[in-house]
C-alpha cells in the first residue's frame, strides 16, 4: 500500500493540475487591465538592465512588438488597435532601436505598420532618421523617409533630398534618382506612389508585409487607372465627371475596379479619385 | 627544482572538468543554441544579426555560469573542506598555489569556450544554410574576435573570484561579490553616462552619486570593453588599436588582481 499510494495520488492530481492550468489562465484574462499602459522603460535604464546582452534585449523587445501586433489580427473590432496601443508599439520599437540602433527589423516594421495604419508618420520619421544615420550603407531607410515625406507629409522638396541621399548608397535602385527628379512636378502623385511601392516591394522579403504592400500597390494602380479615365473625360467633354457612372455611360471604362480594401471608389468634389475605405 | 605551479594547474583543471555542474551547463548551452535556429527564423530581415547575437550571448552567459558555479568551487572547496592544509604543508608558497589554481581555471575556461564555440559556429552555420540571403554583412573573423574577447572577460572575472576567495570565509560570499562585480562591470559605462547626463530620462542625481560612480568606474573592471557582440553581429569594423588596448587592459587588470590575491592570501591565517 505504501508504494502504491504515491502513484495513485500522482495519477489523481495530474488531471486536476491540467484543468487548473486552463482555469487559471482563463481567470487571468478576466483580471482588470490598465488602459493607457503605453509606458516602456526609458532606454538608458533598459540599457543598464540588459548588461552585456544589449543585442539580445533588442531582439526580445522587437519580438514582443511583433507578437503583440500579430495577436491583434484576431480582433473583430475596428479600428483594430487603440491609440495607446499604437503609441506602445512605437515606444517599444524605439526602445529596441535604442538598444541596438543598427537593427533593421524595427525600422522595417515601423515603416510597414505605424505609418499607414497607425497614423504616426512624424514619429516613424524620427526613428528612420536615426536608422539612416547608423546604417549609412543601407539605401532603404532614406528611401522610406523619402516616401513618407512625399506621400504622407506632402513635403516634396524634403522627399527629393532623402531620395538623392538614398540613391548615393551602394546597391540603390537606379529608379531613385529619376524619382527624386519627378517629385518636382506636381500632379503626378499617384504615379509616383506606384513607383515608390514597386521599389519597396523589391526589397521586401517578408511574406506578410509584401502582401500588404502588393494590396496597396493594386489599389493605387486602380486609382491611377480611374484618374486617367477622368482625365480623358475632362478632355472630351471639357468638364469634370461627377460620378463613376459618368465614366461608364460615356464608354470610357467598362467597369469600376474593386477596391482591395473593400471600399468603393468615388469622385470627390474637386475631381480627385477617392475610396470609402480610405485604404485602411 | 621544477615549480609546483603546473601540477596544481593540471589537478585543478581535471577537478573542474569532472564537476557535475558542467553537464548541466552544457545541456543548457546546447538548448539555447538549438533555440537560435528557431528564434532567428522568427525575424523578418536581419536573421544573421539575431543568429550571431544568440550564439555569442549563449557563449558569454554559459561562461559566466561556469566561472560562478565551477570556477569558484575549485578554490573554495580547498578552503571549505580544509584540504588546503595538505597542500600548504608541502613545499609550495601560497602565491604559487594561487597562480597554479588560476592557471587551472584558465585552462578550464579555454577548453569549455572552445567546445561551446564549435557548437555556436555550427548553429550560426545552420541558420546561414537555411536562409543564405540574410547575411549580407556577416564576417567569421569578427565572430571569432568577439569570442576571444568574451574569453578574456571571463578570465578577468575568475581572477576576481580568486581575490575575493583570498579573504572571504565562505564560498557564498565570494559568489555574491563576484556577481556584484560582474553587474557593475557590465553596466558601469552606461551608468556613468546616465548619471553624468541624467536629464535624458528626467531624473535628478546628487553630486555625491556622480563621484561614487566615477570612483567605481576606476576600481571595478570595465567588462563592457570586451563586449563587441553588437559590432560582430552587424559586421562593423573594429580597429587593431582597439584590440590592442582592450587586450592590454584585460592582461594588466588580471595580473594586478592575482598579485593582490597572492599578497592577501599570504597574510591570511587559518584556524
Amino acid at each position: 500500500m505504501q508504494r502504491v499510494l504515491p502513484i495513485i495520488l500522482i495519477l489523481l492530481l495530474l488531471p486536476v493540475h491540467v484543468s487548473i492550468i486552463s482555469k487559471v489562465t482563463e481567470a487571468k484574462k478576466l483580471l482588470p487591465k490598465g488602459e493607457d499602459t503605453s509606458y516602456v522603460l526609458p532606454s538608458p535604464i533598459l540599457k543598464i538592465m540588459a548588461l552585456e546582452f544589449d543585442g539580445l534585449a533588442s531582439d526580445y523587445t522587437f519580438l514582443k512588438a511583433l507578437v503583440f501586433f500579430g495577436s491583434t489580427f484576431e480582433r473583430q473590432e475596428k479600428p483594430r488597435l487603440k491609440n495607446w496601443e499604437w503609441r506602445w508599439m512605437y515606444n517599444i520599437l524605439k526602445a529596441s532601436t535604442d538598444l541596438d540602433p543598427y537593427f533593421l527589423d524595427p525600422y522595417y516594421v515601423a515603416e510597414a505598420q505605424l505609418t499607414w495604419e497607425g497614423n504616426m508618420v512624424r514619429e516613424t520619421n524620427t526613428l528612420l532618421e536615426k536608422g539612416s544615420r547608423y546604417r549609412d550603407w543601407d539605401w532603404m531607410l532614406p528611401f522610406y523617409l523619402g516616401f513618407n515625406s512625399f506621400y504622407f507629409l506632402h513635403e516634396d522638396a524634403k522627399a527629393s533630398e532623402y531620395l538623392m541621399e538614398a540613391s548615393k548608397r551602394p546597391g540603390a535602385s537606379p529608379m531613385l534618382a529619376s524619382l527624386a527628379g519627378r517629385l518636382a512636378y506636381k500632379g503626378k502623385k499617384t504615379e509616383n506612389a506606384v513607383i515608390f511601392l514597386q521599389v519597396m516591394i523589391k526589397r521586401t522579403e517578408d511574406e506578410n508585409i509584401r502582401k500588404q504592400y502588393e494590396t496597396r500597390l493594386n489599389a493605387f494602380k486602380h486609382i491611377l487607372f480611374l484618374e486617367r479615365a477622368a482625365a480623358v473625360y475632362q478632355e472630351r467633354f471639357k468638364r469634370q465627371p461627377e460620378t463613376m457612372d459618368d465614366l461608364i455611360a460615356k464608354n470610357i471604362i467598362k467597369e469600376i475596379p474593386e477596391d482591395p480594401y473593400g471600399g468603393k471608389f468615388y469622385i470627390d468634389k474637386d475631381g480627385s479619385i477617392k475610396t470609402t475605405s480610405e485604404l485602411r | 627544482m621544477t615549480t609546483p605551479i603546473w601540477p596544481i594547474a593540471v589537478i585543478t583543471f581535471k577537478e573542474g572538468i569532472r564537476n557535475r555542474a558542467i553537464y548541466g551547463i552544457s545541456i543548457f548551452a546546447l538548448l539555447l543554441l538549438g533555440a537560435n535556429i528557431l528564434i532567428s527564423g522568427m525575424m523578418m530581415q536581419e536573421l544573421g544579426k539575431v543568429a550571431v547575437d544568440m550564439a555569442l550571448s549563449t557563449i558569454s552567459f554559459t561562461g559566466l555560469l561556469l566561472v560562478l558555479f565551477v570556477g569558484i568551487n575549485l578554490m573554495a572547496k580547498d578552503l571549505d573542506k580544509r584540504t588546503i592544509y595538505m597542500v600548504l604543508s608541502r613545499p609550495i608558497s601560497r602565491p604559487q598555489y594561487i597562480i597554479g589554481k588560476f592557471l587551472g581555471v584558465i585552462l578550464l575556461i579555454l577548453t569549455t569556450i572552445s567546445i561551446l564555440s564549435i557548437f555556436a559556429i555550427i548553429s550560426i552555420f545552420m541558420v546561414k544554410l537555411s536562409y543564405p540571403g540574410y547575411f549580407p554583412r556577416f564576417s567569421w573573423p569578427l565572430v571569432l574576435l568577439a569570442i576571444s574577447f568574451i574569453t578574456i572577460a571571463l578570465i578577468l572575472l575568475s581572477a576576481l573570484t580568486f581575490l575575493f576567495a583570498s579573504f572571504s570565509s565562505t564560498s557564498f560570499i565570494t559568489l555574491v561579490l563576484t556577481v556584484v562585480s560582474y553587474i557593475i562591470g557590465q553596466s558601469i559605462t552606461d551608468v556613468k553616462a546616465l548619471v553624468e547626463a541624467p536629464q535624458t530620462v528626467g531624473i535628478k542625481v546628487s553630486s555625491v552619486t556622480v563621484k561614487v560612480v566615477q570612483a567605481a568606474y576606476y576600481i571595478f573592471p570595465n567588462l563592457s570593453i570586451f563586449d563587441i557582440k553588437l559590432q560582430a553581429a552587424h559586421g562593423l569594423p573594429i580597429s587593431w588599436s582597439y584590440v590592442f588596448w582592450a587586450v592590454s587592459y584585460g592582461v594588466v587588470y588580471t595580473c594586478l588582481t592575482i598579485i593582490l590575491a597572492g599578497i592577501i592570501f599570504r597574510r591570511r591565517e587559518f584556524p
